[in-house]
């Protein structure tokens, strides 16, 4: 039997073809994603090359067996997620167990069937998954979906639920390594990959110090993301989605300071203090505080990563608060260590991981 | 204080003659209207004016319309208020120190409530009873017993329902609930008339003022969110409440997750067996926090006002408009869309609101050839269709709609 650094090395090596926009799979992965995400060509393209995981370290493959136990048979359920999220959630099957069973997304099965055709079956991509008592599940969906199926699972099967969640951004005026401008440009990068869809993408800013600078960073912020923008356009959003952006947009013209960004939008809470959230599709919501922690409390159920540009005692703060977020600088939040489950939270329901 | 509020709170005294002007001119449409002329003003041009007064007095609705790139010139470019707004800033064109009343919106404590902020409640009361009066009272006319399955105002100083129903009481009943009431002092916060509260339901209370309602041959009017007559009906676990074959009740709101959810038509149906009396005799209201004026079903016959079931009519300063929720045009008649209110009502706060409550225009009686214009007919209703749902996700970001409900004040 084969250990499982070398399954997940071989798929690694396996996805490495989806990658390469001169392999076959590649070329068909490029032409037909952008109509199954609703990204743009070049969206897909920037995701590929800078969010697809496909040169994780000896190390990092090591700490991904090591985060799994070692099972008979592994099962993913793969439910609206990022389309890169597939082969890391493939990943901690094959890390767990040589036998793994995939259901991929209805709206977006493409990645999973060329991972299995790619890696030469290493896993079976079912239409139906049928996990037997002492098998584990790696599940991941709406909140909703993981509820109903808790309640349909076999006695005895062990679910490893991945809910929805969102990034957090923290700037803290007074320590920060990265001038606002700089930090406007890498947090542009952040929330311009995959449309802003992925539950590490960050949309929500919050800027520990005064409300002049948290304008000054929203008023960057905006500019870089239509700067982004012209380099990787934005794509569809639905027509629900783009309601969602509708009410945003009109609010924070309103009640704050609303800084166009290219087909997206910054808003500026001015009052500061209090959190709301942007809707995707590239926007931020930008807040002021004089306690970061203290906003975020209470938000370890929500917050999935954490880009920080803070003290060390900040972060040390803000950890505390968030201690399974993923931490991250900024224009890293969406590069997560290839080390484990991305998403570390506890599930939404209160069962742990 | 934010900057905004500062800049009001330096408000000239021509802001409030001004608005004392309007409220004016809003209270003499409402009478002409419902006097059934229809006097010198039209509807939109008076919307118009306001929307234009408020434009000039609150800075957060003139950042608005400048990001919306429209100049306010005709009735059609008024540019709506999402209510979320309520939420994050002071929406009125007065300072606070001339509120006279501020209702919020309920919610969960981490939540932040809305506040709709009132300079006065003349215009309010003025118009919550000229169109109560026609939807609730004009059939069973004379005086009659009116009570509320809510807790007192005292207990909920706050609740802009419990406002409107405390004038209903008072301007409708207004005596003691006794059997002779002459004489007797008549208590506005008598528990006996208010029998709702975080103890559930007076039952008991109930049946007493059904009773008082009976041997005084008088209607009986039942004033109710939807959720405490779900507790009523749990707790009367089947047994009826004998009272006046002229009850009618009036229910109004959603669930909140305050009780069980019941569908409208059977909620009705349940209501009715319990006072038996016929179903067009259970009526909806339909109000908001942010707004002055009500909607209500017409179902009773030979009322002034007549819908069927599930049909919400405006009063005639009051217009609902159902909107595309992405370019917030309106629908063409008969599509589902976003409810765009336009309240002449709210004259110093938002003239027109835009919630997420979904909507359609349905006729009501015969419709014209050439009546179809987008968003109105002369002959027509409101259906409401529940609260907007926000994106489903397509990645595993959380949806919207989950998040901008939880806006919530941090601890600084």
């Amino acid at each position: 039997m084969s250990r499982p650094e070398t399954r997940v090395r071989q798929l690694l090596i396996a996805a490495k073809k989806l990658a390469d926009p001169r392999h076959p799979l590649g070329e068909r992965l490029r032409r037909e994603l952008p109509a199954l995400t609703g990204l743009s060509a070049e969206g897909v393209e920037y995701a590929l090359q800078h969010s697809f995981e496909v040169n994780a370290s000896s190390a990092e493959v090591l700490e991904l067996c090591q985060s799994v136990p070692q099972i008979d048979r592994a099962h993913v359920l793969l439910s609206a997620n990022v389309f890169v999220a597939g082969l890391r959630a493939v990943a901690l099957g094959l890390a767990a167990s040589p036998k793994v069973f995939v259901r991929s997304s209805r709206r977006e099965p493409l990645v999973v069937r060329l991972l299995e055709e790619a890696s030469k079956g290493a896993f079976r991509v079912v239409d139906e998954l049928v996990p037997l008592p002492g098998d584990h599940l790696w599940a991941y969906g709406s909140d909703d979906t993981l509820k109903s199926l808790r309640g349909e699972l076999p006695a005895g099967v062990v679910l490893h639920p991945h809910g929805s969640g969102f990034g957090v951004a923290v700037y803290q005026v007074d320590a920060a390594r990265l001038s606002p401008q700089a930090a406007a440009e890498a947090l542009a990068r952040d929330v311009g990959v995959f449309d802003q869809r992925g539950c590490l993408s960050p949309r929500l800013l919050v800027v520990q110090g005064p409300v002049e600078l948290a304008s000054e960073l929203a008023r960057r912020l905006a500019r870089e993301l239509s700067a982004f923008e012209a380099r990787i356009p934005r794509g569809a959003l639905s027509a629900l989605e783009a309601a969602d952006v509708t009410v945003y947009r009109d609010t924070m013209a309103y009640a704050g300071e609303l800084h166009f960004a290219g087909k997206g939008c910054v808003g500026l809470d001015t009052r500061g203090e209090r959190l709301m959230l942007a809707p995707v599709g590239r926007h931020m919501h930008v807040v002021h505080t004089a306690n970061a922690p203290e906003l975020l409390r209470g938000l370890e159920k929500d917050i999935a990563a954490l880009g920080v540009d803070v003290s060390e005692e900040l972060q040390r703060r803000l950890v505390q608060v968030l201690p399974k977020a993923r931490v991250s600088g900024f224009g890293q939040m969406q590069r997560p260590r290839f080390d484990g489950p991305v998403d570390r939270r506890p599930a939404r329901d209160g069962v742990p991981l | 204080m934010s900057p905004d509020e500062a800049r009001t709170a330096r408000e000239p005294d021509d802001l409030l003659s001004e608005s004392e002007a309007l409220h004016e001119r809003v209270r003499g449409f409402a009478r002409a209207s419902l006097g059934g002329t229809q006097g010198d003003e039209r509807f939109e041009d008076l919307a118009l004016e306001i929307a234009q007064y408020q434009a000039r007095r609150i800075p957060g609705y003139a950042r608005l319309v400048e990001s919306r790139g429209v100049l306010l010139e005709r009735f059609d470019s008024i540019v709506a208020v999402p209510t979320d707004v309520f939420r994050l800033t002071r929406v009125a064109a007065h300072a606070g120190e001339h509120d006279v009343a501020s209702f919020h919106t309920s919610g969960t404590t981490a939540a932040l409530s809305g506040k709709h902020h009132f300079r006065t409640l003349k215009t309010y009361e003025e118009l919550s009873l000229a169109f109560g009066r026609r939807a609730l009272t004009s059939v069973f006319g004379g005086q009659r017993v009116v009570v509320a399955l809510a807790p007192p105002p005292s207990q909920a100083p706050h609740s802009s329902l419990g406002h409107m129903l405390s004038l209903f009481m008072n301007r409708w009943d207004g005596r003691a609930l006794s059997v002779a009431p002459r004489g007797a002092v008549y208590d506005p916060e008598s528990s006996g008339r208010w029998l709702g509260g975080s103890g559930g339901i007076d039952l008991e209370g109930l049946r007493r003022a059904a009773l008082v309602a009976l041997e005084r041959q008088e209607p009986l009017l039942v004033l109710a969110t939807s959720f405490a007559l779900v507790a009523m009906l749990d707790g009367l676990a089947g047994a009826l409440v004998p009272a006046p074959k002229r009850t009618i009740v009036m229910y109004t709101g959603g669930f909140k997750g305050r009780s069980r959810e019941v569908k409208p038509e059977e909620l009705r149906c349940e209501i009715a067996r319990v006072f038996r009396i016929p179903e067009v005799q259970v009526m909806g209201e339909y109000g908001m926090t942010e707004l002055t004026s009500q909607l209500y079903e017409a179902t009773l016959p030979g009322g002034d006002l007549s819908a069927p079931k599930g049909v919400y009519l405006e009063p005639p300063w009051l217009r609902v408009i159902p909107v595309d929720p992405v370019s917030l045009k309106p629908v063409r008649f008969g599509e589902v869309g976003l409810a765009k209110i336009v309240d002449l009502g709210n004259v110093d706060s938002a003239v027109a609101i835009l919630t997420q409550d979904l909507v359609r225009r349905v006729a009501i009686g015969q419709i014209e050839p050439g009546d179809e214009e987008p968003g109105r007919s002369l002959e027509s209703g409101v259906e409401l269709l529940g609260r907007r749902k926000g994106s489903p996700v397509r990645g595993c970001s959380l949806s919207f709609e989950s998040w901008i409900v939880g806006a919530r004040e941090g601890v600084a």
